[in-house]
C-alpha cells in the first residue's frame, strides 16, 4: 500500500510537467491501425488515452514511455523500478488482455504474492479509460513490436 | 580472443571462491569447494585424479549427445555410457555446464574465477567467453530451447545475463529474484520450452530459497503456478492443488528434458526429485545428497546424477537406478 500511495502521489504532482512533455513523445500511429482487445481505437480516444497517461502513468513510466532509470535492477526495497513501455522493454510482449488485467488489477493482481509499486487502477480509471491509455502505448510502437503483440494478442483470445 | 587449455584460477577470485562458500547447507558450490579445501589444492591439473570422494567432486554434469560429462576439479566425458571415463583439457573449476541438442559438441563451462569458457568441439580446445560480463563466479547457464545461440548465465551477486550471439557479448536481463526478503542468487538455470503466453518460453532456477521462473521477455521473476492459475486467480477460484520442493533445501541442479520440456529434474540435499508438470507437482525419484542431474536430449527417461559422491543412471525416469563407474 506504501507503494501505491507513493505512486499516486507522484502521479498527481508530475501530471502536469509530463503532460507539457509529451508534445515531444513519439508521434503515435494512424489510429486506423490501432485495436484493444479486438476493437478498433478511434484517435479521439489515443488522445484521451496519451492525456490519461501522462497525468496518471507517466511519473513512474516516464513522460517518454522510458521507464524509471536502471529498471533492470531491483530497488532497495526489493521491488523493480517501472520498466518502459516503449520498444524497449517488455509491454509488447504482453497480449491486450493481460495488459488490461496488469493495470486493472495490479502486477499482484494477476501474479499471486508478487509485490509491485504499479497499484491497481480499477478504482481510479474506467474499462474504457484504461483500454484508452493501452491503446495510446500502443500506438507509439514500431511495427515489428505492434505486429507481434498482435500476433499474441490472437494467439491469447484463441485460447480464452 | 583468450584461449586456454588449462584456466588458473587468480589469487584475488581463489580467496573469493573459498570466502563465498562458507555455506552452512552443503550447496553445490559448498561441495566444491570444501572439497578442494580438503585436499588443499586451488590450481588444478586436468588430469584425472583417483576416486577420492573428498577430491572427486562433481560441480556439473550434462549430456552432449550421447556423451555424459562430469566436471568439478576437472572435466571428463564418456563415450560409453558411464563405463568409462576419459579426461579433457578443459578450464580448472567448474561450476555448470551447459550444452544444446541442435549443437552437438558446443560445451559451455561456467567458472568460479571469473568467466565462461566455451568448447566447440566436445571439450578438447576452449575458448573465453566472458568479454562484457560483470566480475564474479557463473554458478549457472542454460542455453535457450531452440536458439542454440542464445545463453543465459548467473553471475554471483550481480544478476542474470544473456548473450544472443554464443557468449561474444552480453548484456544484463535481470536482476536477480527477490524471495524471502531478499535477492537470491540463482544457483542453476534451465531453459524450459513451454509456453509463456507472452510470445516466449519460461526461464526457471534454482535458489537457496527454492525454484522461481522468469519468461524470456524479462518481465518478472515469479512463482511456478499451474498453467490455469492465474484465471483462478482473476476469476477468484480455488488454486490447483500443488506439491512443491521440499522447503529449505537450495537447488542446487535444474534440468528440464528437452524433448519432454513438461519434465523437470532437480538435485537437492534430500535427493534427486522430478516434476512431470512444469514444476507444480514434485517427487523424489531416489534419496541422497545429490549435487547435480542431467538428462539426456532425446530421452527423457535417461538421467545421470551425483548423489552420495558417486554417480549413478537411471534409464527408466527414475524408477531404478544402477551405479557409474568412479571418476
Amino acid at each position: 500500500m506504501k507503494g501505491r500511495a507513493l505512486t499516486f502521489t507522484c502521479a498527481i504532482a508530475a501530471g502536469l510537467a509530463t503532460t507539457m512533455q509529451f508534445a515531444a513523445a513519439q508521434p503515435p500511429a494512424a489510429p486506423e491501425a490501432i485495436t484493444f482487445l479486438g476493437e478498433p481505437v478511434s484517435a479521439d480516444r489515443i488522445a484521451q488515452g496519451q492525456e490519461i497517461y501522462a497525468n496518471t502513468c507517466a511519473s513512474c513510466h516516464g513522460a517518454n514511455l522510458e521507464g524509471q532509470p536502471n529498471w533492470k535492477r531491483r530497488l532497495p526495497d526489493g521491488r523493480m523500478p517501472a520498466p518502459p513501455h516503449d520498444q524497449t522493454g517488455h509491454s509488447w510482449q504482453h497480449p491486450d488482455r493481460q495488459l488490461f488485467d496488469f493495470t486493472k488489477l495490479g502486477i499482484g493482481g494477476v501474479v499471486a504474492g508478487y509485490e509491485s509499486d504499479m497499484p491497481a487502477f480499477g478504482d481510479v480509471l474506467t474499462d474504457a479509460e484504461i483500454t484508452a491509455v493501452l491503446a495510446y502505448i500502443k500506438s507509439t510502437w514500431p511495427d515489428l513490436q505492434r505486429d507481434m503483440q498482435a500476433k499474441l494478442t490472437a494467439k491469447d483470445e484463441e485460447g480464452s | 580472443m583468450t584461449r586456454f587449455p588449462h584456466m588458473p584460477l587468480s589469487a584475488a577470485s581463489r580467496s573469493a571462491a573459498t570466502s563465498r562458500h562458507c555455506f552452512s547447507d552443503p550447496s553445490r558450490r559448498g561441495f566444491l569447494t570444501a572439497s578442494l579445501a580438503a585436499a588443499g589444492l586451488l590450481l588444478l591439473p586436468t588430469s584425472l585424479r583417483a576416486a577420492d570422494p573428498a577430491r572427486s567432486s562433481l560441480a556439473a554434469l550434462a549430456f552432449d549427445g550421447d556423451v555424459l560429462l562430469a566436471a568439478g576439479q576437472a572435466l571428463v566425458r564418456s563415450d560409453d555410457g558411464g563405463q568409462s571415463w576419459s579426461p579433457l583439457s578443459g578450464p580448472a573449476q567448474i561450476l555448470t555446464l551447459a550444452t544444446h541438442p541442435e549443437r552437438p559438441g558446443r560445451i559451455l563451462a561456467g567458472l568460479a574465477a571469473d568467466g565462461i569458457a566455451l568448447s566447440e568441439d566436445g571439450g578438447r580446445t576452449w575458448t573465453s567467453r566472458a568479454s562484457g560480463l560483470p566480475a564474479g563466479p557463473t554458478d549457472a547457464l542454460a542455453i535457450a530451447a531452440g536458439q542454440p545461440d542464445m545463453i543465459y548465465a548467473a553471475i554471483r551477486g550481480d544478476g542474470l545475463w544473456k548473450s544472443e550471439d554464443a557468449g561474444e557479448s552480453w548484456s544484463l536481463a535481470m536482476d536477480r529474484p527477490w524471495l524471502d526478503e531478499a535477492e537470491r542468487d540463482l544457483l542453476t538455470l534451465a531453459s524450459v520450452d513451454l509456453a509463456t503466453g507472452m510470445g516466449g518460453i519460461w526461464i526457471y532456477a534454482g535458489t537457496e530459497k527454492g525454484l522461481t521462473r522468469l519468461p524470456d521477455c524479462f518481465c518478472r521473476w515469479q512463482d511456478v503456478q499451474p498453467g490455469n492459475a492465474m484465471d483462478a486467480l482473476v476469476s477468484g477460484d480455488a488454486p490447483p492443488s500443488e506439491a512443491p520442493l521440499p522447503a529449505g533445501q537450495p537447488i542446487r541442479a535444474l534440468v528440464s528434458a528437452a524433448s519432454a520440456p513438461q519434465t523437470l529434474y532437480a538435485a537437492l540435499s534430500s535427493g534427486v526429485w522430478t516434476s512431470r508438470d512444469a514444476g507444480v507437482v514434485w517427487s523424489r525419484l531416489a534419496p541422497g545428497d545429490a549435487v547435480s542431474v542431467a538428462v539426456h536430449p532425446t530421452n527423457p527417461d535417461y538421467i545421470f546424477a551425483a548423489v552420495d559422491g558417486g554417480l549413478k543412471q537411471s534409464r527408466d525416469g527414475g524408477t531404478t537406478w544402477s551405479a557409474l563407474a568412479a571418476i
